[in-house]
């Protein structure tokens, strides 16, 4: 088990996902970042793609997610992005959910 | 047999009472919307909160980059957005906003500035279009329940014309949801877009180097972390930019939505007042017409009847 940072996953129109995690991979537009706690402060612009959180005690949560931008401070991770859906069925229902909301855009 | 005076008014209460019924209802309609209203507008603060600090954020680091979005120029068109609604019966709400709007456009044609007019609401459109002003392009149907969609193609559409210097800055005129009980027109620089806590910054966006800006922002906390970015910060930033325009007219759009709920309750309260205080008077009326109808047949009868036993 490892250490936890404080995530939160923000829409224009509410907050998507909130709580504590120990692992963040998402798709940035250079490639994909995975971020544990202790990163370094990092400002990204996120790309269209499924995003997987491993909560604290490792429950998985997948997300849709269409763009928008990563914050990384002090083991504080903030995901702003435009529009987001948690997807039930895992990471391919998130990464087929992302291609909907892209064509949707 | 009723008189034809005791007619009028019976007829008069039940068409009061009709429009009562509709405005009570309506009233009832717009207090629901209120809470979901506010509720939305409370949802998109994290949202826009996050926003501003991260711009705040890579706005330092970018060393003042001059971007399009951020730079002055000089005024020769100005855009003006009004945001106003679909309905009326709304009170002043329409009629506030709408006034503040035209007022700048009256001010801003005299000083010799060209306006091109946008509008949000068939409200705005219809007033200001029958006063002559040539309308640029309408929105209607998004004041109801504002999406973030409907925010982004008003922002897309705004930001196209100013980069392709249509307009060279625009203003929004729209209702600002204090509380239940106050909301006013207010006026909303947005472009060229004067980046949030840091409007002392934002005129010497041209300042070259990264010192100034960074002197300046040495007293935030954040931006002296040292943020890895990707991209980098300049690229960052111009991403940034237009969703900050977009985030900004969705808040400008949802408060102007709760704003016309709250305004449209109140109206139909006082309304469906008025409608029990005309009831009152009008049953009242009704009655004394009633009983002056019955005087009259009695003094017929007596009248009659007194003719009878004389002849």
């Amino acid at each position: 088990m490892s250490k936890p940072f404080s995530l939160t996953v923000v829409s224009p129109e509410s907050i998507v996902w909130s709580g504590s995690a120990e692992l963040l991979v998402t798709r940035t537009t250079e490639g994909e970042i995975g971020i544990l706690a202790d990163h370094e402060p990092t400002m990204a612009a996120l790309a269209t793609g499924s995003t997987v959180i491993t909560a604290e005690g490792g429950e998985q949560v997948s997300l849709a997610i269409h763009g928008g931008f990563l914050q990384v401070l002090h083991n504080e991770v903030t995901l702003l992005t435009d529009r987001a859906e948690i997807a039930e069925g895992g990471r391919e229902e998130a990464a087929r959910l992302a291609g909907g909301l892209a064509d949707g855009a | 047999m009723a008189s034809a005076e005791l007619r009028e008014i019976r007829r008069r209460i039940k068409s009061v009472q009709s429009t009562m019924k509709i405005t009570r209802a309506m009233e009832l309609i717009a207090a629901s919307r209120i809470v979901k209203a506010q509720q939305r507008v409370q949802a998109a603060k994290p949202y826009t909160e996050k926003m501003d600090e991260v711009i705040h954020n890579v706005g330092a680091a970018s060393g003042g980059a001059s971007h399009p979005l951020l730079a002055e120029r000089e005024v020769r068109t100005a855009g003006v957005l009004v945001v106003s609604s679909d309905r009326g019966l709304a009170g002043a709400y329409n009629t506030n906003v709408i006034r503040m709007a035209e007022a700048r456009l009256i001010e801003l044609n005299g000083e010799g500035v060209d306006t091109r007019v946008y509008v949000v609401g068939k409200r705005a459109q219809s007033y200001l279009r029958y006063r002559g002003y040539q309308i640029e392009r309408a929105f209607l149907a998004v004041t109801d329940t504002p999406g973030y969609g409907d925010a982004r193609a008003i922002a897309n559409l705004l930001m196209n014309d100013y980069a392709e210097g249509a307009i060279d800055s625009l203003e929004a005129f729209s209702t600002r949801y204090v509380s239940a009980l106050t909301q006013t027109a207010s006026r909303w620089p947005v472009l060229p877009i004067t980046p949030p806590e840091q409007e002392a910054a934002a005129p010497g966006a041209a300042v070259p180097g990264a010192a100034a800006p960074g002197a300046e922002a040495s007293d935030e906390a954040p931006a002296s972390f040292g943020y890895t970015y990707e991209p980098s910060a300049d690229l960052l930033l111009g991403l940034l930019l237009p969703r900050y325009v977009e985030a900004t007219v969705f808040g400008m759009l949802l408060d102007a939505s709760a704003s016309e709920h709250a305004a449209r309750r109140r109206a139909m309260k006082a309304a469906t007042e008025n409608a029990e205080d005309l009831t009152r008077v009008l049953s009242r009326q009704a009655n004394q017409a009633r009983q002056a109808e019955i005087t009259t047949e009695i003094s017929e009868i007596v009248g009659g009847a007194e003719a009878l036993t004389q002849g």
